[in-house]
């Protein structure tokens, strides 16, 4: 298979990468929860209860041994339980992260509907108004903080749109009978379509730049031209020749965003109240739950490396170029 | 007399400047291409050669403007711009790129590129299609088997040929060929020269051959069109302009050539082509010949007739020596 | 958080005299009408944050009106949810959030360039090692790192520049050791090399004159991120709370309730703010970057098409 040890290299570099994650997570989170402990200031909070936390936490014990329960506990699937409810905490994730990810892949779906779309306008009639009003356009809602973006959307369009601006489902669905199928996926995209349009407008910018620019890097090169001369319409050759490789750029990109795709679907879901792994993670850090944080930000590591692996793979398989 | 195949009449092309203005990149150029002749276009960077062949196939930008008449089989095919001139491309006249770096498109196999107009024009399709890419690669000297391979996978050489191939796809009557050989190592060059000269004798292919190595033209054409400044200085049968050069530019040309066997010095020809965004006066070429007098500087030269088919832009056309 | 990378630009001339690359930086940037009028934006919030103390009158904080109200002439942009002027908090915000920005983005382009440009340099080891380094950095996850220093180390200002300044420069790094690499295989380099000349000398001389303009435009760029990065740590109640930020505002804007009292003027012109200012560093740190990089390709494809000419007319030509 053509390049069989670049694929070979990749995943284990993704490996490498994961215990890394899996490694810095635990020196930050320990060395979080060890002060937390010593900053607990209560009634009770003597020095023999603070020992007791702490033995209880396992901070007793030396790093290695700690860091090696740790990553014994993970393999088995135990995160340890929340600093606030004692409930396991892989129960607690569950719930808002099927919330989270089709809300943030339709955010994601959003994003690249703007900015191709725009991308492409702005190299097709460049340095014309449209060329430069994309541009603007798109920096303009890059440089948004997304919380302030939802706001206003809640603000000026949610009314006028008649969408709701929190949660994620109706609390009057399922009250008086069953709801259908159609009803309860209508409902969901419903609580999702806000959040994830705040989210794909904050995202798109960085898009268009790059595909503008990958098209007119692809619109420049001589097979272009060839493919003018072969007597190919202006339409087919950017279809079938400036799209694919004007693309490439752009998956990668789609992967390296994640980190910013990540922090706005945070922001967002707190502006939606919307129930996913974002919102969870504020109120975490609120109520100071190093444990649900913990686990939280592993999980959110562990995708973005499976993503860029992802990504690696998909560029691979589609630029023959890629052998090494 | 037949008509002959290609004929171009006082060619004009002007393009636009950023700062206004124009450029006159192509000046009242006119030759004939009968079928099967092979007629070399000379000149140093810049002369204007590459964009006459674009014209020819009006693959002009936006921002150029064409005056003249370009007669294919008599018919003007530039009268109405781009909407007549896009039915000839690749089925009357193809042409083949400098270099072949990037001629294809490097995420498609060779073959489906070949294929591509022959499935646009309708001259075939599906396996009749491959047939005649097969055969199209045996012809340039490729193994039909490489038709599965990525641009990336070919050596320069080959993938000139392959363009070459494409180029044929249509069996058009006209090649145009833009500096085909100048990145290639000398082996190399000789083989498709070889390759050009064999299909215009065999397919009776008219070929337009564009560089600035006027000893290749001497090998392989039957005319020569020796192009400054954006119009053609001499022009006539190859060997008249080899053993009868009547314009001081082009015996520069001769001269600036080593000869392994001579012991003469090399020539180089001093100075930098006049800026072409301003009128001249006098003959473009003073400013560099060896022989410039008061009338050079004054009066243009007309293109005069020198012999049979050969003409000559120089005062002293009809004066000059003729040096073996 | 992940900007859009400026390219790495490869000029083939030999260097200009210091006094011309300044120049030569300068003039794109002000022939640009776009990256002019960012400057001005710039320069309008720069003066508002320097200003600050002299336009505002007491604690910006101050109850000074009624709380969500109206804009008015008193207050021309009304009160936010404490009865304190808009206006005054939006100045003492700038104040915070370009402080921030500027030197977050100083502390970035500092250990971004120190090893962006060492690594390039004497590539070999050193630059394996620190990439290695490199690579590591990226890899921590930012909003924990945030959540960690902020718990560790308490909520200040300080502490903020510090987290914004050690996530950012890594990418000021690969950019540098990019720009210095390609530098360093430049003719005039190697020439230098072989009359004798010690590291630090080539360094100081060649290098940094052709890697400082990329610098300053990557700096540029991320003091618009460091601003929008403050916005982000303050909403996630990681900021300090003794500070009035645009960030802190546009919190205050939710804790506060604005939107059910309907209070436009309490949310829209901290965002805002941010947005322009943000805006305008991406506009000046990217032409800088165009400027160094012209990139003047010409597309083959095209919705306009080429002009025929009757025979007769032919356009006119300028006088020789």
């Amino acid at each position: 298979m053509r390049g069989a040890d670049y694929v070979v290299k990749r995943v284990l570099f993704a490996i490498g990468t994961v215990f890394v994650a899996v490694t810095l997570n635990f020196v930050l989170f320990r060395a979080v929860s060890g002060d937390a402990v010593s900053a607990l200031r209560c009634r009770q909070c003597t020095k023999e209860f603070k020992d007791f936390q702490r033995r209880e936490l396992g901070l007793d014990k030396s790093k290695w041994e700690q860091y090696k329960i740790y990553l014994g506990d993970l393999a088995q699937g135990d995160m340890g339980r929340s600093l606030r409810t004692e409930e396991p905490v892989t129960s607690i994730l569950w719930e808002p992260l099927s919330n989270t990810v089709p809300m943030v892949a339709l955010g994601t779906f959003f994003a690249m509907l703007f900015g191709i779309t725009t991308g492409v306008i702005a190299a097709w009639r460049r340095g014309t108004a449209a060329d430069k009003g994309s541009l603007w356009g798109g920096l303009a809602f890059y440089s948004m903080p997304p919380q302030w973006l939802g706001l206003v959307i809640v603000l000026f369009i949610a009314g006028w749109l008649g969408l709701p601006t929190s949660g994620v489902k109706s609390p009057t669905l399922g009250i008086l009978d069953d709801p259908s199928a159609i009803e309860v996926i209508v409902d969901r995209l419903e609580h999702m379509i806000l959040p994830a349009l705040t989210l794909g407008l904050v995202v798109f910018g960085e898009y268009t730049l790059i595909v503008r620019s990958a098209m007119l890097e692809t619109l420049g090169e001589d097979y272009v031209l060839t493919s003018r001369a072969k007597g190919l319409s202006n339409w087919a050759t950017v279809w079938k020749h400036g799209f694919r490789n004007a693309m490439l750029p752009v998956i990668t990109l789609v992967a390296l965003s994640l980190g910013f795709i990540i922090g706005g679907a945070i922001t967002v879901e707190y502006v939606f109240s919307y129930p996913g792994i974002g919102l969870l993670i504020v109120e975490a850090i609120d109520q100071r739950d190093y444990t649900v944080l913990q686990a939280a930000f592993l999980l959110l590591t562990l995708s973005v490396i499976f993503f860029n692996l992802l990504a690696d793979l998909l560029y691979f398989k589609l630029d023959p170029r890629v052998t090494e | 007399m037949t008509q002959p195949l290609l004929e171009v009449e006082d060619l004009n092309v002007w393009f636009d400047l950023p700062n206004g203005g124009q450029l006159h990149a192509v000046q009242g150029v006119s030759f004939a291409v009968p079928t099967g002749a092979r007629l070399g276009m000379v000149g140093e960077s810049g002369c204007g050669k590459t964009t006459t062949i674009l014209a020819l196939m009006g693959l002009l930008p936006p921002t150029a403007s064409v005056s003249g008449r370009v007669l294919f089989d008599g018919v003007d095919v530039l009268e109405g711009g781009e909407e007549t001139v896009a039915p000839y491309r690749w089925k009357d006249i193809s042409m083949i790129f400098q270099g072949a770096m990037n001629a294809f498109d490097p995420v498609k196999r060779i073959g489906e590129q070949i294929v591509e107009p022959m499935e646009l024009h309708g001259s075939a399709s599906g396996r009749e299609a491959a047939a005649r890419v097969r055969e199209l690669l045996e012809t340039v000297g490729i193994p039909p088997e490489r038709a599965k391979s990525y641009p990336h996978e070919l050596s320069g050489g080959m993938r000139q040929r392959a363009a070459i191939a494409m180029a044929l796809a249509c069996s058009p009557r006209v090649l145009l060929a833009d500096e085909p050989t100048t990145a290639l190592d000398v082996m190399v060059q000789a083989q498709i020269l070889e390759l050009l000269m064999y299909l215009s004798n065999e397919l009776g292919l008219a070929l337009v051959f564009v560089t600035h190595d006027l000893p290749i033209v001497a090998q392989t054409c039957t005319h020569a069109a020796v192009m400054y400044a954006g119009k053609i200085v001499e022009q006539g049968p190859i060997d008249d302009l080899y053993h009868g050069a009547r314009h001081p530019y082009t015996r520069l040309l001769w001269a600036a050539t080593p000869d392994l066997e001579s012991r003469d010095d090399v020539v180089s020809i001093p100075g930098v082509p006049p800026r072409l965004d301003v009128e001249l006066r006098g003959c473009p070429f003073a400013a560099r010949c060896d022989m410039t007098a008061e009338r050079c500087t004054v009066e243009r030269p007309e293109l005069q007739v020198v012999g049979d088919g050969h003409v000559s832009a120089c005062h002293f056309a009809t004066t000059l020596e003729v040096v073996a | 958080m992940s900007p859009v990378q400026p390219g790495v630009s490869t000029p083939d001339e030999a260097p200009e005299t210091r006094s011309l690359a300044v120049r030569a930086l300068a003039s794109p940037v002000l022939r640009n009408k776009s990256a002019l009028v960012a400057l001005g934006v710039l320069g309008f919030f720069v003066f508002l944050a320097i200003a600050g103390p002299l336009l505002i009158d007491g604690d910006p904080k101050a109850k000074v009106g009624d709380v969500f109200e109206p804009p008015s002439r008193e207050f021309p942009l009304g009160t936010d949810g404490g009865g304190a002027s808009m206006v005054a908090m939006l100045i003492a915000g700038a104040r915070v959030s370009l402080l921030i920005g500027f030197c977050a983005a100083a502390i970035s382009a500092l250990i971004g360039g120190t090893v962006g440009i060492l690594s390039g340099f004497f590539g070999g080891k050193t630059d394996t090692a620190l990439m290695r380094i490199t690579d590591y950095f990226l890899v921590i996850p930012d909003v924990p790192l945030m959540i960690v220093i902020a718990a560790l180390f308490g909520r200040s200002t300080w502490n903020i520049i510090v987290i914004i300044g050690i996530i950012y420069w890594t990418f000021t790094a690969r950019l540098l050791r990019a720009q210095t690499k390609s530098v360093r295989e430049r003719v005039y380099v190697q020439r230098a090399r072989a009359l004798g000349a010690t590291n630090s000398r080539l360094v100081v001389r060649h290098v940094l004159p052709q890697v400082t303009p990329l610098l300053i435009a990557n700096t540029v760029l991320l003091i618009a991120y460091a601003i929008f990065a403050e916005t982000f740590i303050t909403f996630l109640g990681l900021g300090d709370p003794s500070t009035i930020s645009w960030g802190r505002l546009i919190q205050n804007a939710f804790i506060d309730d604005a939107i059910i009292n309907n209070a436009w003027w309490a949310i829209i012109p901290p965002g805002l703010c941010v947005m322009f200012v943000v805006l305008a560093c991406t506009i000046i740190g990217q032409s800088i970057e165009d400027a160094l990089n012209p990139r003047l390709r010409t597309g083959h494809l095209s919705v306009r098409r080429f002009r025929v000419l009757p025979r007769a007319a032919q356009p006119e030509q300028p006088g020789s």
